[in-house]
């Protein structure tokens, strides 16, 4: 089935991909990010923050955005 | 860029849209909503995941509006701190480049180019305004309602009336930090 998916990291994408039926949020983001930490990502998915057991379906958009991002002067 | 880091006391930050010809060529200042103080600036998770959202809605690469990092610094410094290190490493890491932009206060600026292909490294690269290109004109009273929108004070005076206040003037009357504080001390008591 066909999902949009939205990331930042390497060359950035945002375009279809093609997923196996039954793929859950979790399974999609050890696939497309791999050794990466979730917590360092808010994970949407049609832009309501999701679960990771949640199972995707056809035609979802799901992104990948960091968070934290925090900047501050040197002491 | 200028107008935003003067308009409050407090850092601001956002994200460079540039352009997709040359990806180096910051076009537009974005901001999202942020929690900010006189030394920090902490973007909203979920603003910067709708911020992404439109931008692909728009039509726009995620190279073009996701790469640029730019923020603020008080004082006359834009070295960046251990903060803007730690943040630049782990949020913008795993692409293939990105830019961790600051101006200071003070008119001094830095911006480092990291990227993550082939052997990967990082550079300092110069910073100038591209006085050749198009802009369009000056819109203070928008600028500044983009401030409002965005920017939620941190520390002791953080929300509330001081907010409100500011909020009252914002597109009306421009206040000097001085006179926000006096009429924020006057709607207080």
């Amino acid at each position: 089935m066909k999902c949009m998916y939205i990331n930042n990291d390497g060359a950035g994408f945002a375009d279809y991909i093609e997923i196996p039926e039954g793929t859950t949020v979790a399974q999609l983001f050890a696939q497309r990010v791999p050794g990466g930490q979730p917590s360092d990502y808010l994970i949407r998915v049609n832009r309501q923050p999701a679960v990771a057991d949640q199972v995707l379906e056809a035609g979802d958009r799901i992104s990948f955005t960091p968070t934290k991002i925090e900047g501050a002067c040197p002491a | 860029m200028l107008f935003l880091r003067d308009v409050g006391s407090t850092e601001v930050g956002g994200f460079g849209l540039t352009n997709p010809q040359d990806l180096l060529f910051v076009e537009d200042f974005v901001m999202v909503q942020q929690v900010c103080s006189a030394v920090t600036v902490a973007f909203d998770d979920d603003s910067v995941a709708e911020f992404f959202d439109q931008q692909i809605d728009a039509g726009r690469r995620p190279e073009t509006f996701g790469r640029v990092w730019i923020h603020s610094h008080p004082g006359t410094s834009a070295e960046p701190s251990n903060v803007d290190e730690e943040t630049f490493a782990r949020v913008f890491g795993r692409s293939d480049w990105a830019v961790m932009a600051i101006l200071a206060r003070g008119g001094q600026t830095y911006a480092r180019l990291q990227y993550h292909v082939g052997p990967g490294g990082s550079l300092q690269i110069p910073v100038a305004v591209d006085w050749s290109q198009p802009f369009e004109a000056t819109d203070w009273t928008a600028w500044q309602q983009e401030y409002v929108d965005n920017v939620r004070r941190d520390g002791p005076l953080r929300g509330g009336t001081f907010d409100k206040i500011r909020t009252s003037h914002a597109v009306t009357e421009f206040l000097t930090d001085h006179e926000w504080l006096l009429q924020t001390e006057k709607g207080m008591s």
